[in-house]
């Protein structure tokens, strides 16, 4: 036993230590929080919001995550919910599946939270859904387009609802599609290339648009695919330019849609690119060259937000707000997609006793929902997507998206 | 299939841009027999580096004069950063085992695109990195294309091919008629007889580093122009596709990058009008392997060394 | 368990088994050890700062928080190192060299101290908030690392050769596991960064302090020879984690994601680690399984309308994964080295771009291309619904918990193939291999053979662990199988040292936890792992825990390293 001294003291030491930390407990004051606003005795619900704080997306994701902020402080400010404070709990996804779970699980594991904002992506989303559905707790998504995440695998032949708690405030692509086609053909455009960026939503406006052209009497002369990892679109587009369209139809989003447009007009292809609410952004304008953009369409969901009350005060009290970055193409739906479920607690709250025993009754409130919100009316049909049928063509003029034309969707 | 013309020329095009960065890896292999991962890296910070010149002197400013100051500015940039690189990661471990400046390298690519990603933005006017940038149209080597019967031959891909030639032409007069350039034959034949002779091998590792980021930093430009905008994920794949040309062309042969990278975009233009375009790329991985498997020497040949 | 070896090395060195000699020169250094680690000690049960909302309230006396209790414990350290240098702990002196731990811990405090007072200045707006006791840790740490100083390092004695009565030994290991596994479970609730960092810092310190001191050496030799039992121990305290949380599943799914990842990384270090063949595009068997887990699944969304039962999915995962794996290796017959390399590389890209184009519009549908396949249904083994929470004895298992349990399981099976090759003809042959082909072919190894063997191997593991994925997932897309997540698994590989188990399973709870826990640097996490392979790469190559014959191909001038490898050598011969 040569090492009996040590054994001892480490004895010792282990029961000091034991002693030391049982003694008295730590008063349980820690978890007030200071950011409540003076402990007035109100109760707090979260929101959270699941998107891509970081990496590649992060300028959309905190636009995003910015919008719900805003509608957050805007509902605590006017007192929308009695006796309730509102919070935020801002999530990052990094775009990927894996971590929107660990963001979707934390967030299930939080008594306070009722509902979600997010998230950006689909594949995300498919993640996300069943742990927030477990939990049940609403999820309102402002830019998931894939059909599939309410209406099921067999969303065109047999819909089916698969996780109720699940909305969103952006359209699908089977709506924005045939909008585009019936433009063109307005237009008199009978014959166009479609090129799509194989993702699901690039792929599934390409195939909504292409369904109704042809059945609209267009023709489609020829059809290709990019990988959106390329930044180099020639060979796509000599496959299409021999076949001669006046019109090129893309699925998919600015980052890629800006240099194809471009690359079009440099090989000799200028005919008007069209897209969906993806390439609907100022960067698509200036990476398709300025001035060579012009004539170039997209549609997006909604009047135009200038020409709308709630568009107007958003944006106004967006820029008073003064975040960092820009709301982005996801800003006017997300601020829409938080005020729907605030309108939900409304009803859900009223008579809860804590946040998390109204989470049920939020999702059957949120079924229910109709208010004009910035993208137009936000309602939800039995699937949880957007009830919203108009939409806008907007065109490239001297540099700017200027809106052509405001339409429902027959 | 009356593609095939318009997409052969745009094969050409891609394979002038691949030539120039394989070039980068093979007279490096050539040299120390490492391949620089991250050269690829080298090639978008060329671009960016281009970019920033022109943001810092010329903004809105696209008369022609301009390109050989923001050429003069990605080389800069590409050299730096690629001597910096040689003397700060890959020297210490020249003696290291086989693994340890393969895992160096790929650390190096992720740091230096996340460096661009992160910190180009906050440079005051500079735009953020974190999403694709446009690229400044300069005139002459911009805009309306040339139409050969039914072919349309681009300007930037005229100027991709002219900086192939002029490039080719400069290396084969480098390497044959400098001292500089004989000293890297003598050192890539053997080393050890080199510095015995009274060359200073470090030196010549040092040039042929900074001779293989010249030419990646014009490839930068090239690819600028061509695609109108850049970004800092651009490296990645061109560099994977530029080995792919120097392995196809064997691997230490300067020629042979150069004629790699020509079949190599050829190659995977036909494979666009024959098979589709969506398996393009998986065209070009399978060929390496073939080439790697089956003719590790390449087409033209190269000095093999047992590379365990 | 040989006693009579170390008994014999014991008598090679007779100045660490007799009573220890006088401490000449320590001296000077060992009242100042006492009063810094005193004072770091008492520190803890003084105030520290002024406002109550940092770090979770120090401003309390003789009532430490967690942040103090820490200190409170580097403290303690201090005092046994002194005790042992010179007091009631003498006999224990004998074989530290108390000088440099005291030295090492007393700088880790320093640190400690600094980062405390920097997130008091950062948090409650000042310096001026820090309170008395603050300050006097900080000399008291100050005063240990002057300490250390003004004593004498001995680096030479041989405390590995020191002995203990064997249940003493086993004790201390278990208790030492019990520690980690409290430290892990409590450090996991941390939601305040400072203090994760803070906590990780102060383990750091100990660790710094332990290792100056020698003490692990003698943990090393400790461990090597009550090896069962410490794997039996560290195993009990994974599969005793999930009761620790409680029922709440936040931490419980980050856990699962570190076990599948480090199980990908076990396999993977079987083939760089074990037999030198590096490969860059590992994530896509990983990949391959958890495609054929989904496809095979029964989901909605499935292509294949057949749903076997999960063990046969498994089977045929594991040996779709494998079968991949002999593909990929059979160019080793000609290729090697960074070639090798390449190949493998491009292999990955081109799995990626498969499972991209196979959507029915570029291809046959069978991936769904870059959509995946979602709604994989949860596991049911038996009736037993791995989407639910279950109770044993009370204690609330959650899905995530379920699945972890499930992957512990599958890890151990990896870890006991991994280490029984590692020691058998086929893991020698490996070795052979990776330090001289040539060698080893003319021994009459079957290089190409065991070449292969060595990718099926690890491709089966992986494919294995990508079944299990697939439903935990719950969905399956192509870009979670991209390059820079096989960069990740080597990076795990590599930083906690390559061809061992330990320290790839450091590497990986490293790599997949810290971000986790350190949000706010996400933006950063990148750009940090790109350096931290080229710093390892330059100044620690054999990784965090290096094997010791690892250790001396990246230094092969160190002949110091080179006898220690041979004794061991020697002594796994005697014993």
């Amino acid at each position: 036993m040569r090492l009996r001294s040590v054994t001892t003291v480490a004895a010792s030491v282990l029961a000091t230590s034991l002693v030391l930390s049982a003694c008295g407990s730590r008063g349980d004051n820690s978890n007030s929080n200071s950011g409540s606003g003076g402990g007035s005795g109100e109760k707090t619900a979260t929101i959270g919001v699941i998107a891509p704080l970081s990496g590649d997306l992060s300028a959309l994701g905190l636009g995003i995550k910015n919008s719900v902020d805003l509608a957050i402080k805007q509902a605590n400010q006017n007192k929308m919910i009695p006796g309730w404070t509102l919070k935020l709990d801002a999530k990052d996804d990094e775009a990927k599946p894996d971590t929107g779970a660990n963001a979707a699980t934390a967030l299930a594991g939080e008594a306070d939270v009722v509902g979600v904002v997010g998230t950006l992506n689909s594949s995300v989303a498919q993640n996300v859904q069943p742990i927030l559905s477990t939990a049940k707790i609403a999820q309102v998504s402002p830019a998931n387009t894939n059909p599939a995440l309410t209406k099921g695998a067999a969303f065109a032949t047999a819909p089916k609802r698969t996780y109720p708690g699940y909305f969103r405030t952006c359209t699908t692509d089977d709506v924005q599609g045939p909008f585009a086609a019936q433009y063109l053909l307005e237009k008199g455009i009978k014959n166009v290339a479609t090129i799509h960026d194989k993702k699901t939503y690039g792929q599934g406006l390409v195939d909504a648009f292409t369904k109704e052209f042809t059945a609209k009497g267009g023709k489609v002369v020829a059809a290709t695919t990019i990988n959106p990892d390329d930044a180099n679109y020639q060979t796509a587009i000599t496959a299409v330019k021999g076949a001669g369209p006046q019109a090129v139809y893309y699925g998919g989003e600015f980052p890629q849609a800006g240099p194809l447009s471009n690359q079009m007009k440099s090989a000799g292809l200028a005919v008007p690119l069209m897209g969906g609410d993806g390439i609907f952004d100022p960067k698509y304008i200036s990476l398709a060259g300025g001035a060579k953009a012009n004539g170039d369409l997209s549609t997006s969901v909604g009047a135009p937000i200038e020409e709308l009350a709630k568009g107007k005060e958003f944006q106004d009290a967006y820029k008073a707000a003064g975040y960092a970055e820009p709301p982005g193409a996801y800003g006017a739906y997300s601020y829409d997609a938080a005020q729907a479920i605030i309108e939900a607690l409304k009803t859900s709250l009223a008579s809860a006793q804590d946040a998390q025993s109204a989470r049920q009754a939020t999702i059957d409130a949120l079924g229910k929902v109709s208010l004009d919100g910035v993208s137009g009316n936000v309602a939800f049909d039995e699937y949880g997507d957007s009830k919203t049928r108009t939409l806008t063509v907007y065109t490239v003029k001297s540099g700017a998206w200027a809106p052509e034309k405001t339409g429902e969707v027959k | 299939m009356n593609d095939i013309p318009q997409q052969l020329v745009n094969g050409l095009t891609n394979g002038s841009l691949y030539a120039l960065i394989a070039v980068g890896y093979t007279v490096v292999y050539g040299i120390v027999q490492l391949i620089n991962f991250a050269h690829g890296e080298v090639f978008m910070i060329g671009a960016f580096g281009a970019l920033s010149t022109w943001f810092l002197l010329f903004r809105d400013n696209t008369s022609v004069w301009v390109l050989p100051v923001m050429i003069a500015g990605a080389i800069a940039a590409s050299v730096a950063t690629a001597v910096i690189m040689e003397r700060i990661a890959y020297r210490p471990l020249r003696h290291a085992p086989r693994l340890a400046p393969l895992i160096t390298a790929i650390g190096i690519s992720v740091f230096l695109q996340e460096f661009v990603r992160l910190f180009y933005g906050t440079i005051p006017g500079f735009p953020s990195a974190k999403s694709k940038i446009p690229f400044p149209a300069i005139d002459g080597v911009t805009g309306s294309p040339f139409h050969l019967g039914s072919v349309v031959i681009q300007r930037p891909a005229l100027f991709t091919m002219g900086a192939l030639l002029v490039c080719g032409l400069f290396l084969g007069w480098f390497i044959n008629k400098t001292k500089q350039g004989r000293a890297m034959q003598a050192v890539s034949q053997d080393p050890d007889t080199a510095r015995l002779m009274g060359i200073d091998v470090d030196r010549i590792i040092v040039i042929a580093f900074a001779l293989g980021a010249a030419l990646a930093a014009i490839a930068g430009v090239a690819q600028g122009l061509q695609n109108n905008n850049i970004d800092f994920k651009m490296g990645f794949m061109a560099g994977l596709k530029a080995f792919t040309a120097a392995v196809l062309g064997g691997i230490g042969n300067i020629q042979g990058a150069v004629v790699g990278g020509l079949t190599l975009g050829v190659a995977e233009a036909l494979a666009t009008v024959f098979v589709t375009g969506a398996w393009k790329d998986v065209f070009a991985f399978g060929l390496l392997i073939l080439v790697l498997v089956f003719r590790p020497q390449g087409l033209l040949g190269a000095r093999v060394v047992d590379r365990a | 368990m040989s006693t009579t070896v170390d008994r014999a090395d014991g008598a090679n060195s007779p100045d660490s088994s007799a009573p220890a000699p006088a401490p000449r020169a320590t001296g000077k250094g060992v009242p100042l050890a006492y009063a810094g680690s005193g004072l770091m000690t008492a520190s803890a049960l003084m105030s520290w700062c002024y406002d109550p909302d940092v770090l979770g309230d120090l401003t309390l006396y003789g009532n430490p928080a967690p942040v103090q209790l820490t200190m409170l414990v580097l403290g303690l350290l201090g005092l046994v190192l002194a005790m042992s240098a010179k007091g009631p702990l003498r006999r224990l002196g004998a074989g530290l060299d108390t000088s440099r731990g005291a030295f090492r811990l007393g700088l880790g405090a320093v640190a400690y101290m600094a980062l405390t007072l920097a997130a008091i200045t950062a948090q409650a707006g000042g310096l001026v908030n820090a309170d008395p006791g603050a300050w006097v840790a900080l000399v008291g740490s100050l005063v240990l690392v002057v300490a250390g100083r003004l004593g004498v390092s001995r680096p030479s004695r041989n405390i590995g050769a020191m002995r203990a009565k064997g249940w003493v030994e086993i004790l201390v290991l278990v208790a030492l596991v019990a520690i980690a596994l409290l430290l892990v479970a409590d450090g996991l609730t941390l939601r305040d960064p400072w203090a994760f960092v803070l906590l990780l810092l102060g383990v750091g310190a100990a660790a710094a302090g332990l290792a100056g001191a020698n003490a692990f050496t003698w943990l090393g030799v400790t461990a090597s020879y009550h090896s069962r039992v410490l794997t039996l121990a560290a195993f009990v305290a994974a599969f005793a984690f999930p009761l620790t949380q409680n029922g709440s599943d936040a931490n419980m799914s980050i856990a699962t994601q570190v076990i599948i990842f480090s199980a990908t990384a076990l396999g993977l270090n079987i083939v760089v680690g074990l037999a030198g063949l590096l490969d860059l595009g590992y994530i896509a068997f990983l990949g391959a399984g958890a495609y054929v887990g989904a496809i095979l699944s029964g989901s909605a969304f499935a292509t294949i309308d057949w749903q076997p039962p999960f063990l046969v999915t498994v089977i045929i995962g594991a040996l779709f994964s494998a079968l991949l794996g002999l593909i990929i290796g059979s160019p080793t017959l000609r290729v090697s080295g960074d070639y090798l390399a390449i190949v493998t590389l491009a292999f990955g890209e081109i799995f990626r771009l498969a499972m991209f184009n196979l959507d029915g519009n570029n291809g046959p549908k069978i991936t769904n291309g870059p959509n995946g396949i979602p709604a994989i249904p949860e596991l049911n083994f038996f009736g037993f619904d791995f989407g639910v929470t279950h109770h044993l004895f009370g204690i609330p298992i959650t899905r995530f918990s379920n699945y972890y349990l499930l992957l512990l399981c599958v890890i151990a099976l990896i870890i006991v193939i991994f280490s029984n090759l590692n020691n058998s003809r086929i893991g020698r042959g490996w070795v052979a291999i990776r330090e001289d082909e040539k060698a080893a072919d003319a021994m009459g190894v079957n290089v190409f053979g065991l070449k292969l063997l060595a990718f099926a191997g690890g491709a089966f593991l992986a494919g294995l662990a990508g079944t299990i994925k697939a439903h935990h997932d719950v969905s399956v897309t192509p870009d979670q199988y991209q390059f820079l997540e096989s960069a990740f698994l080597l990076a795990a590989v590599v930083l906690g040292g390559m061809g061992t188990v330990g320290g790839v399973l450091l590497g990986a709870v490293v790599l997949k936890l810290l971000p986790e826990k350190l949000r706010f640097f996400s933006e950063y996490r990148l750009l940090i792992f790109g350096l931290l392979l080229v710093l390892m790469m330059r100044f620690r190559p054999e990784g965090l825990v290096a094997s010791k014959r690892r250790k001396l191909e990246f230094h092969e001038d160190d002949e110091h390293l080179a006898d220690k490898v041979q004794t061991i050598h020697l002594e796994e011969k005697t014993s």
